[in-house]
């Protein structure tokens, strides 16, 4: 039914991750878990999807010699969301 | 001898039952991980938008500007403006335009610092920031421009200054979507129009009151709304 669009992005967590990086640019990973409200574990299993996908990038770092976990959106990813975006309106705004 | 073997077996079994629970607690992750991924919730066309204006809208509230430059430059112009009307005007002082001064020497080192400490704290980067940042960028490079250019011509600086800060602030407004700032900025640009009637001293003036008007009152006003604003997931 929902062929046209991205099912990468038809998932909640996922979709928010997207949203929330096409306004950010590039979040910690603690940033993401706070406005998604998801768990740990399910988070990491979205962003390794995405990351996957080519969507966002990961980069693992230290801060204060604490380890930090940045994800930053690609330029396929913007590409992905907006594509996504448009055909989302098309199909709500035949 | 028998002691070493005795504590040589419990290190073993010790070792054994470490490796047991990492087993266990390994599998029982993994299956945890697949049950979520199975709950993972399919969305409909009207869920997958209503997420993404909630989502945008609320990396947006979290980005929100405080005002702190539009309260900084905002004080320093209204200082600066009624300096060199006095010094000029009144106590005839020979150079009044070195009031301006406090723009680099106060202005610039504040924006700088308070910059550079919001980049160390910040933990997300900020579009909107960045845009925002890019538009006063473009301005202070037109004012380096436009500021010679009418001196140089025998003209008052004032109306080209009222000019591009009008259109600074109206971009910010919208960029910001804050209204205030959009109608500081109609004021702003009022007042530029209204130095076509007046002397340069006086310009001076207009330029303090509008600087009230249409960039402190509003700068006020985004700092309080910045402080009163929940960031909330609806």
């Amino acid at each position: 039914m929902y062929k046209e669009l991205d099912p990468l992005l038809l998932s909640q967590l996922r979709l928010t991750i997207m949203s929330f990086l096409i306004v950010a640019q590039q979040a910690e990973f603690s940033v993401l878990k706070e406005k998604s409200g998801a768990t740990s574990g399910n988070l990491s299993i979205q962003i390794s999807k995405l990351q996957e996908a080519g969507y966002i990038e990961v980069e693992k770092t230290f801060k204060n010699n604490y380890p930090l976990t940045i994800c930053k959106i690609t330029a396929q990813g913007v590409e992905a969301f907006e594509a996504f975006y448009r055909d989302l309106r098309s199909y709500l705004e035949p | 001898m028998p002691l070493l073997v005795v504590k040589r077996k419990f290190i073993e079994s010790f070792g054994l039952f470490c490796k047991l629970i990492y087993t266990f607690a390994s599998l029982k992750n993994t299956h945890q991980n697949k049950i979520m991924e199975q709950q993972e919730k399919v969305l409909d066309p009207q869920e997958s938008l209503r997420i993404i204006r909630e989502t945008i809208d609320l990396a947006k509230n979290s980005f929100r500007e405080n005002g702190f430059h539009f309260l900084l430059w905002g004080w320093l112009v209204v200082i600066a403006s009624t300096m060199h009307f006095y010094l000029g005007a009144i106590a005839h002082y020979p150079r009044p335009d070195r009031a301006w001064m406090i723009m680099v020497v106060v202005g610039m080192p504040v924006a700088f610092i308070y910059e550079w400490r919001r980049g160390k704290r910040e933990q997300v980067e900020n579009l909107v920031h960045n845009w925002y940042g890019l538009i006063w960028l473009g301005f202070g490079i037109s004012m380096l421009i436009a500021m010679p250019l009418a001196i140089r011509n025998g003209l008052s600086p004032v109306p080209f200054i009222l000019v591009l800060s009008g259109f600074a602030t109206f971009m910010s407004g919208v960029l910001l979507r804050f209204r205030p700032l959009v109608v500081g900025a109609l004021i702003i640009w009022v007042g530029g129009l209204a130095c076509l009637w007046l002397p340069s001293d006086q310009q001076l003036l207009v330029q303090a009151s509008v600087t009230v008007l249409g960039y402190l009152v509003p700068g006020y006003m985004l700092n309080l709304q910045s402080r009163t604003r929940h960031v909330q997931r609806t």
